[in-house]
Formats: C-alpha cells, sequence, structure tokens
C-alpha cells in the first residue's frame, strides 16, 4: 500500500501540490487525471522516489520511495511519458535490462512484442515513437512489478495499439499490483481505471471509486434536461448530464463529463464527496 | 534478505549490465582514441615520403604530444560517458533500475577510472608495439622511450654538476601525473552528471574560477613564491617534495571528487 501524507511539492515559487493526503492500494487501476499542470507528473515521480518531497511523506509498503532502496526499486516500474531511445535491439534490451528485475519474465515480454507487433530485431532508437512506448510498456509489464505508476501511456499508441494496451494490463498484472495511470485520454482508458482520482492546482478534487461516483452523481444519457445538472454536454445523440444522484439510481460514469462537472463545481463536489 | 547498501549478486549482475551498455555507447570510442597513435604514424609517414622523399616516421617529441592529446580527450570524453543521468527521460529510467546507490557509484567508478582507461592505453600500447616492431624508423615503444628521454636527461644533468644525484625514475615522476589523471577524469565525470547543458564549458570556467581562488589563498598564506636554491641537490629535494605533495593532495582531491559523484548519484531528481 501507498501512504501519502501531507504532501507539498512546489518548484521554486510555485506551488504544485499542497498538504495532499490519499491511501492507494493495491488490486487497483488509479485514474490521476487533471488539467495540464496541476501537478500529475510531479505527483506519480515523488510516488516512485525520483522526487524528494518538500513536506510531508510517502510510504510505500513502509518505505520511503526516495531512499531508492534495491528492494522496492525491483517491485515498482516507473513509466514517462516521453521513453528513452535505448541504443539496444528490443529483444537485447529485454535480455541485458530484464535480469536488473528479479520477477523479469523474458518469454512475457516477447509475448507482450508479439501482441504489440513489435520488430523484436529492430533497435529502439530507431523506432518510431509508438513503437518505442509499446517496447516499454512490454518491458514494464514483463517486470511483473506490484507498483506501476504510468505517465499517459497510450500516448502515441496508435487506435489497435490502445485496445492492446487495456488488454495488456489486464491480463499481465498482478491482481494485487497498484497501478496509478495518470491520463489526458480518458476514452482510452475509462473501461479499466477505477477508482478516480482528480488533481487540481495544489489539490485532490476528488478520489473515488466509480462505485461511489455513480451512488453520489447521476449521469443522464437522456433529452430530458434537468436544471440542477453540473454538467450539460449536447452530443449528436443526445445529451448527457451530471446531476447529484437523489433517487440512488445506478448509471454509467462517463469519466469527461465527470471531470468537467468536478471542474466546474469544485466546492459542490467536494462537499459531496467529503 | 539482501543488503540494501550492497549485494555481491545484484551488483554483479548491474555492472554487467553497466559494461554492456559502456560497450555499446563509449568503449569503442576509448578504443577509437586508442588509434590516434597509428594516425599520427600514416600522416608522419605520409608527410615525410611527400616532402622529404624518405620513409622515416614521426619523432619521439609528436609522439609523446598526440600521447597527451589523446589522454586528454579521453578525460573530457568523460563527460558524456554517463552525460546522460542529466537527460530526464534516459537519467530517471538509471534511477529506477533496482540496484543501489552505491553498487551504481561503485560500476560508475570501475568503468570509468578502469575499463574506459585501459581499453584506450591497451589499444594504444598494441598499436605503438606493433609499429616499433614493424618499422625500424619508429624507434622504441613510447613508454621506453620516455623512460630513456628521462635517464639521458638524468645523465646530462650528472655530467654538469658533480653533487647531482641521479635518482629520478620514470615511476616516481608519473606518480603525480597518474594521480592528476584520476582526478581530472573524477572532475569531468562529475561536471558531466552535474550539468545539463554544455558540460565541457562549465568544467573549464569552474576549474578557471577554482585555481584563481586556491591560487590567490596559497598567495595570501604565503605558501607560493620563488625558491632560491644554491645547488641542483637542493633542488631536488624541493621538486622531490613539491612531487609527493602534489600526488598525495591530487589522490586526497581524487577521494573528494569521487564522494562528489556519489553525492550526486544519491540526490538526483528528475
Amino acid at each position: 500500500m501507498i501512504q501519502v501524507k501531507d504532501l507539498s511539492f512546489s518548484y521554486g515559487s510555485k506551488g504544485v501540490l499542497k498538504n495532499i493526503s490519499m491511501e492507494l492500494k493495491g488490486g487497483n487501476i488509479y485514474g490521476l487525471l487533471g488539467e495540464n499542470g496541476v501537478g500529475k507528473t510531479t505527483l506519480l515521480t515523488l510516488l516512485c522516489g525520483l522526487k524528494k518531497p518538500q513536506t510531508g511523506s510517502i510510504e510505500t509498503d513502509g518505505r520511503n520511495p526516495f531512499d531508492r532502496q534495491p528492494s522496492l526499486l525491483a517491485e515498482q516500474f516507473y513509466l514517462p511519458d516521453e521513453v528513452a531511445p535505448i541504443r539496444a535491439k528490443a529483444i537485447d534490451f529485454g535480455a541485458e535490462r530484464g535480469k536488473l528485475w528479479p520477477l523479469f519474465d523474458m518469454n512475457k515480454y516477447l509475448t507482450l512484442l508479439g501482441e504489440f507487433e513489435v520488430d523484436t530485431t529492430q533497435r529502439m532508437d530507431t523506432m518510431s515513437a509508438g513503437q518505442l512506448k509499446k517496447t516499454w510498456i512490454a518491458f514494464a509489464l514483463a517486470c511483473n512489478a506490484r507498483h506501476y505508476f504510468m505517465d499517459e501511456p497510450t500516448n502515441g499508441l496508435d487506435i489497435p495499439s490502445k485496445s492492446q494496451f487495456r488488454k495488456a494490463i489486464m491480463k499481465y498484472t498482478c491482481d494485487d499490483s497498484a497501478i496509478i495511470i495518470s491520463t489526458h485520454q480518458v476514452r482510452d482508458l475509462e473501461e479499466i481505471i477505477d477508482p478516480i482520482i482528480i488533481l487540481d492546482k495544489e489539490d485532490v478534487l476528488l478520489n473515488a471509486s466509480l462505485q461511489t461516483i455513480s451512488e453520489k452523481l447521476f449521469f443522464d444519457y437522456g433529452s430530458q434536461l434537468h436544471p440542477e445538472a453540473l454538467y450539460l454536454e449536447n452530443t449528436p445523440s443526445g445529451a448527457i448530464q451530471v446531476y447529484p444522484n437523489t433517487t440512488g439510481e445506478e448509471s454509467k460514469v462517463n469519466l469527461e463529463a465527470l471531470f468537467n462537472a468536478v471542474h466546474s463545481h469544485k466546492d459542490v463536489v467536494k462537499a459531496l464527496f467529503a | 534478505m539482501k543488503s540494501e547498501v550492497f549485494n555481491g549478486s545484484r551488483f554483479w549482475t548491474y555492472f554487467k549490465y553497466d559494461l554492456a551498455q559502456m560497450w555499446r555507447n563509449h568503449v569503442k570510442a576509448a578504443i577509437l582514441i586508442g588509434f590516434s597513435g597509428l594516425i599520427l604514424y600514416i600522416l608522419g609517414i605520409a608527410f615525410n615520403a611527400i616532402f622529404n622523399s624518405v620513409w622515416q616516421a614521426p619523432g619521439f617529441g609528436a609522439r609523446i604530444t598526440i600521447f597527451l592529446l589523446a589522454c586528454f580527450a579521453l578525460e573530457l570524453y568523460q563527460t558524456r560517458t554517463y552525460g546522460y543521468l542529466t537527460n530526464r527521460r534516459k537519467g530517471s529510467s538509471w534511477l529506477m533500475i533496482p540496484a543501489s546507490a552505491f553498487e551504481k557509484w561503485l560500476s560508475m567508478m570501475l568503468l570509468t577510472l578502469v575499463v574506459i582507461p585501459v581499453a584506450f592505453l591497451g589499444t594504444y600500447t598494441i598499436i605503438d608495439g606493433i609499429l616499433a616492431l614493424a618499422d625500424p624508423t619508429y624507434g622504441q615503444v613510447l613508454i621506453k622511450a620516455a623512460g630513456e628521454f628521462i635517464e639521458n636527461t638524468n645523465n646530462a644533468l650528472v655530467v654538469a654538476n658533480e653533487e647531482y644525484s641521479t635518482t629520478w625514475n620514470l615511476g616516481f615522476m608519473a606518480m603525480p601525473v597518474f594521480a592528476g589523471y584520476i582526478c581530472n577524469f573524477l572532475y569531468f565525470l562529475l561536471c558531466g552528471i552535474s550539468f545539463k547543458r554544455n558540460k565541457i564549458l562549465w568544467a573549464f570556467i569552474i576549474l578557471f574560477i577554482a585555481s584563481t581562488v586556491l591560487s590567490l589563498v596559497l598567495t595570501s598564506l604565503g605558501l607560493q613564491g620563488n625558491y632560491e636554491v644554491e645547488d641542483l641537490a637542493e633542488a631536488e629535494v624541493i621538486i622531490r617534495k613539491v612531487i609527493n605533495w602534489s600526488t598525495a593532495s591530487a589522490f586526497a582531491l581524487a577521494a573528494c571528487l569521487a564522494g562528489g559523484i556519489f553525492y550526486r548519484i544519491k540526490t538526483l531528481k528528475h
């Protein structure tokens, strides 16, 4: 389990995260959403130990990530938005680097590369951005880590690859893995991410499971307008409205509508989920 | 339970990985720099053949100059070997490798101070030896020629001054050079992993500032000045002291630089 307590971080005088607290439990795929510049990447890099908290603390299974203890590094994987173009063939990269992760599975790596249709004999620094990203995703999942921190993993992937990515995440990660995915591409991942964390400037606006969200908010796809709606969006097939769920009726959560509703009525939503 | 600071099998696994990366990216460059002696030889032979119509290899002066320049190029190259650590993509990927900061540092020290210099010196020495065997105009191998150069200088001094003792040898003279070389390697390595851009430029700016400040401090402490000696024997004693102090201070500085590199690895953030 990852415990974040009163975490604050700023770049010079520009505050990014302020007194953030949350618990990230194994067996969940967290969707980390937020506008540009609210600190999604900063939070991910703090969680994996690439940055040091300025105040507050982070503990991953009782260990401080910034200590970068080999035992913790072996149990986690950080996949940045822009991955490194390694000067090696994909197959050699797996064979050499995989040895550093005790639970790395070369067969799984090759299977994933096959599913992603990546040429294993191609040098990584000559690959397209999408191919390179898929190679890194395959490597990450083959490491059999317990904690994954993925920053915009579907960026640069073509449409079939996005679907393969979703399948791979569901199929090839451990049941007790805590996966935190930061994304703007909510439609790419809305079938797999749950719970949802929405970050705002220096704050967490929402941290709740889809079940809780659907209990508190109703997503109406009908054409009858509700004046109490927190968010309304007209679509070619009708409209999406988000309003407080007063009847207890369940509805399918639309992440884009949720995000916009949360952002346009921050205080209402925070009070609703408090 | 494995130690979080050092574990033999984990270090060995990491070292092999680091070596493979280093081989792919930088050891080949060190070997290429080792070919500088051959390049000089070819150019010297060609120059003499064209302009003097003789088959004559370059002389000792040109050879030692090129060797020292090659050593200097290799020192500067250290800003590149691990320079990628300041790159957000590559550096963060390196930091997330499951090895301790000490293991990563140790591997860095071994590759920088042993593997790369050995690759360079090995290549240079082999080529030098082959040329010395193959071409009678080439003369002796460089290290033997340097030894003879010092011995001849000694003999000349002895002839000129009866009181002068002839105890200089290549090993003693090379010690501060060797220690300084380690210092330079570590200094450029530290600059390489500290500055994101213009690594070599920054290295020289800091070197200039540090040497200016050091010079001012030494002068103000009265430790720098002209030594008046009556004969060469007295000069020899002073030179010996200077060499010993230079060697000791260079090794102490090297230890500080190695510590600085470890600190940088330990606190590196992305």
